[in-house]
């Protein structure tokens, strides 16, 4: 098997998301490895998934999981050797599989040389690689993004006695794309990784590249300048590799990061995902439609990239007070389950580990507009451990069998970069690959099963998306068409049985077809047309005129 | 739900029930042709859901008498949905506003039945009830009404307004204290278009009512207070503030009298194991004010009700010899012969009116309308004494004055109960 040379790709990838770290450990040194990943390629290609993205990877202090990048043109050497990462790349394109790796733009470590040689001296060649000031009062009511642990965006560096900017950790300098030097860096740092073969970048907080004195200092002008310039880099240089932007704003400021087309091919949309678990929660759809009625329209090229968990928290920002309130007591009861704006929990363990609401929401993400991300781990229902810090408690390692270390690593357990999960609901003995494997009913199986049926099809990644709004509002349904292929996605939010009645009038004639089982239903009439579903059931129907 | 209720909602009706689903709020509106005002209402509504109930699901319910100036669109139209977002309010969820019409021709009781069928199809914890004549329904009625339901357990919430003194006679020299004095509750307003019930109380009620007994649903508002007591539901009051009406025009009496006054005496017999068992009244839980007084001046033709009370003593007195006491006859044409300067309708006298009435109404002497009927001139002297008595009254005099009146309903109460048990 070998890579499509479809430059579109990206719009029918189903990506898996996953940091090398966690993943499998081949050498024994109780952190996971580019070669452990890679002896897990074959497990990744029976999930079903074509494109990885890989978590930061570089040499780093590690004092924000790899987002404090120290060099960007080494493998961190606890993961292994450039020479592994090759390696992967290779096996994992004869797989089919493309890669996607992390780029951080915004900031770099404060362990990174070019700060070191910054803050260093005012007359460093390398001062103005950063934002340098003599006063804490520039920038003035810029938000404050890590609320729990920072109380400014300027930090005082008593080598250089002065104020340097920074819009995470105080550890996280950020980088001066007004200096021209530091631009042309940045893109030989992504040139060198995509000379190396590599698909695809997730640009790390770009929202943030500059800042203007008298604004938010997000979303500047300027800064999509910056992007499109990479952006132009990368067509001329490398066409069919893809930009994927990590901008959680409100989807009128997402749009302009797609620009013409000539910006990111994709980007996450961060409010759709609170939305999904909070209609499930209300029961209505409400939530889900009515954010995805602001969705601005998006280039043809674009996609839009969806996802229900990640390794951060299940981030609030981008809801109102009223709906992040009720996001708290629906999810996160216990205030150690929060963090920042969020909740730190996986998905299994936010859905209450209820199979069939699990099921429906990767069903929603499978069907909805965009390109799915499935975070390591979710598709055999991993748990947490909300008693690691930080976003740490969702970031233990995978669960391969019930053997020693779930299969994950054959270091001493003190050596394992951290715990596994052992509870008796969600620990490794309860929750593996290996066991579900063994089950054909299991939550593998099925989400092998769901990516199997999406990738029969176009019309999820690349079709138009038009919703029914049927009147019993606890039914999510809208009907996917790309040509003459249709499906319609009949989704019930609610806990509870339910009859709905759709206006399948344009559809008259057709006979629907259930994907999952490839039964036929009664043809589409002029009345309309009567479905039941059970609790958190859904149905996909490719609508046939037969 | 009895097959009854179900065969009385339309199809399109339970359809839209159907999408509606299980809910925490229920808020039901009869109308007939208030297109005028309902709109605003709506809002106000929704607004009041969303602000005090932010979290619940909840419906509004519009029981149509068959309007015909486009009531029912308005109502729908004004839906919190994700088809037609609002602009003004963000709700979390879907709130819906679905309307019906009821078979019959408009009355309160079709209204209610149609209403309280769908909160137990709904199975709604807690519902209101809104009238569209009410001109200044505010949405903090919506949490006054749902709240003490909702978040603390009652089963029946009657409102108190701030009302002109010269406002409801019927209720304050009739209504109340008779209510009060029987059933041992004092509450305010037991027959108001606005309250609010829980589920189960709703459901009760539904079920336990003679909905076809022929007085087309007559102040269905006081039976279903009545019923609430007699249930031993727990009941509370909640101060709404002042009560405007839409179209401010003199009521006719007699229905007037009919709606309550007729509902009352035919509660009377059914409840009576209740009622005669009861020996003193006691107070509610009341949040915010028990009442509150308005004193500014009113022009009131106090002279044509004292002639009518005069009139109609003599017009009617062969029907009075059916209904009262000898006594009390006679002292009724002694004052109907007095001057205006002289003339006085006494607590007592007419305590004792009310309750000879209420009795021979139970006994069916002469037709019961007849006697609701020949009521009308009575309570006309007696409320020409009130505007009297009152005339230059602060709050606490009218209040006084009230008070007064209750405690003689219940002083002579016995007296009704003698009445009751005896004969003839």
């Amino acid at each position: 098997m070998s890579l499509n040379r479809d430059v579109l790709w990206y719009k029918d990838a189903i990506v898996y998301q996953v940091h090398v770290r966690t993943f499998h450990d081949s050498n024994g040194d109780g952190i996971g490895d580019f070669q452990g990943l890679e002896e897990k390629l074959d497990y990744l290609q029976q999930l079903g998934i074509n494109a990885i993205w890989l978590m930061p990877f570089f040499p780093s202090p590690l004092r924000d999981d790899g987002y404090d990048i120290a060099d960007y043109n080494a493998v961190h050497s606890s993961y292994g050797t450039l020479e592994d990462f090759r390696k992967f790349l290779g096996s994992a394109h004869d797989r089919g599989i493309r890669v996607i790796i992390e780029m951080v733009l915004n900031h770099t470590s404060d362990q990174h040389p070019w700060f070191q040689e910054s803050r260093s001296s005012p007359d460093n060649p390398r001062r103005d690689w950063y934002v340098w000031s003599d006063t804490d009062r520039r920038y003035k009511g810029v938000r404050i993004i890590f609320l729990d642990t920072e109380t400014s965006n300027w930090a005082w560096d008593p080598i250089s006695k002065s104020f340097y900017w920074h819009r995470f950790f105080s550890h996280q300098p950020d980088l001066n794309y007004d200096n021209p030097a530091v631009r042309e860096q940045m893109w030989n740092v992504m040139k060198f990784w995509l000379e190396m073969g590599v698909d695809g970048f997730r640009l790390d907080a770009v929202p943030y590249l500059v800042e203007r004195e008298g604004t938010n200092c997000e979303n500047l002008p300027e800064t999509h300048a910056v992007l499109k310039e990479l952006r132009r880099k990368l067509d001329e240089q490398f066409p069919g590799r893809m930009l994927l932007a990590e901008a959680n704003q409100w989807p009128a400021d997402l749009r302009p990061y797609f620009g013409d087309g000539d910006e990111f091919h994709m980007a996450f949309h961060f409010p759709l995902m609170p939305r999904m678990f909070m209609g499930l929660k209300l029961e209505d759809r409400k939530p889900i439609t009515e954010i995805l009625q602001q969705t601005p329209e998006i280039p043809a090229l674009c996609q839009w990239s969806l996802f229900l968990r990640n390794h951060d928290e299940l981030t609030l920002e981008m809801v109102t007070d009223l709906e992040r309130d009720y996001m708290y007591d629906s999810y996160a009861e216990s205030k150690t389950m929060r963090l920042n704006l969020g909740i730190r929990r996986r998905l299994a363990p936010l859905l209450d580990n209820d199979r069939r609401r699990i099921e429906l929401m990767n069903g929603m993400l499978m069907s909805l507009p965009g390109t799915p991300i499935i975070y390591y781990g979710d598709e055999i229902g991993m748990g947490d451990n909300i008693n690691l810090g930080d976003r740490n408690g969702v970031r233990t390692p995978m669960q391969w069998d019930g053997g020693t270390n779930g299969g994950f690593s054959s270091a001493p357990l003190e050596r394992l970069y951290s715990p596994l999960i052992q509870d008796p609901v969600y620990g490794y003995p309860a929750v593996n690959v290996l066991r579900q494997k063994a089950s054909e009913h299991s939550l593998l199986n099925w989400m092998q099963r769901i990516v199997t049926v999406r990738k029969s099809t176009g019309v999820f990644g690349r079709g138009s998306i038009e919703f029914l709004y049927p009147a019993n509002h606890r039914i999510l349904a809208y009907v996917r068409r790309l040509g003459n292929e249709v499906v319609l996605v009949v989704n019930n939010l609610s806990s509870t049985a339910q009859a709905v009645e759709l206006d399948l009038r344009r559809y008259k004639g057709n006979i629907p077809i259930e994907m999952f089982g490839g039964n036929m239903f009664p043809r589409v009439g002029d009345l309309p047309y009567l479905l039941t579903l059970g609790p958190y059931q859904f149905y996909w129907f490719r609508l046939r005129r037969v | 739900m009895k097959l009854a209720e179900e065969s009385y909602l339309t199809d399109d009706f339970l359809r839209q029930l159907v999408n509606v689903g299980e809910v925490d709020i229920l808020v039901g509106l009869p109308t007939h042709n208030n297109a005028q005002t309902i709109g605003s209402i709506v809002q106000t509504i929704q607004s009041g859901i969303l602000r005090g109930f932010p979290r619940e699901r909840a419906v509004i319910i519009n029981a149509d008498g068959g309007s015909r100036d486009g009531t029912r669109e308005l109502v729908t139209g004004v839906s919190i949905d994700d088809v037609r977002p609002a602009s003004n309010l963000h709700a979390l969820r879907t709130l819906h506003s679905i309307s019906t019409e009821y078979p019959n021709s408009p009355s309160s009781g079709a209204a209610l039945r149609t209403i309280l069928a769908a909160a137990e199809l709904l199975r709604a914890k807690a519902c209101a009830v809104l009238s569209p004549n009410s001109a200044n329904i505010e949405r903090e009625w919506i949490s006054k009404l749902l709240s003490p339901i909702y978040r603390d357990g009652f089963d029946l919430v009657t409102p108190t307004y701030r009302r002109h003194k010269f406002e409801g006679l019927l209720i304050t020299n009739l209504v109340y204290p008779m209510t009060r004095a029987l059933y041992g509750l004092r509450i305010r307003e037991a027959y108001s278009p606005e309250f609010g019930f829980s589920g189960r109380l709703g459901s009760q009620f539904l079920g336990q009512h003679a909905w076809n007994d022929g007085t087309e649903g007559a102040g269905v508002e006081l039976r279903f207070t009545l019923a609430a007591i007699t249930g031993r539901n727990l009941i509370c009051q909640s101060f709404l503030g002042e009560k405007m009406h839409v179209e401010r025009h003199a009521a006719d009496l007699v229905p007037a009298l009919r709606e309550t006054v007729g509902a009352l005496f035919s509660a009377l017999e059914p409840d009576f194991p209740v009622w005669s068992a009861v020996t003193h009244s006691q107070s509610l839980p009341t949040t915010g004010a028990d009442h509150e007084v308005i004193l500014e001046p009113l022009r009131v033709n106090r002279k044509r009700l004292r002639e009518m009370f005069s009139s109609g003593v003599a017009e009617l007195e062969s029907v009075f010899q059916s209904i009262l006491s000898l006594s009390t006859l006679a002292e009724l044409k002694r004052i109907a012969a007095l001057g205006e300067e002289e003339f006085h309708y006494p607590p007592e006298l007419w305590v004792r009116t009310v309750y000879e009435f209420a009795a021979s109404y139970r006994k069916s002497v002469i037709s019961r309308d007849h006697i609701i009927q020949a009521l009308a001139p009575l309570f006309r002297g007696r409320a020409f004494t009130f505007l009297v008595e009152n005339r230059n009254a602060s709050e606490d005099e009218v209040e006084n004055n009230i008070e007064g009146l209750c405690l003689e309903f219940e002083r002579l109460k016995p007296y009704l109960l003698q009445l009751w048990e005896s004969r003839e």
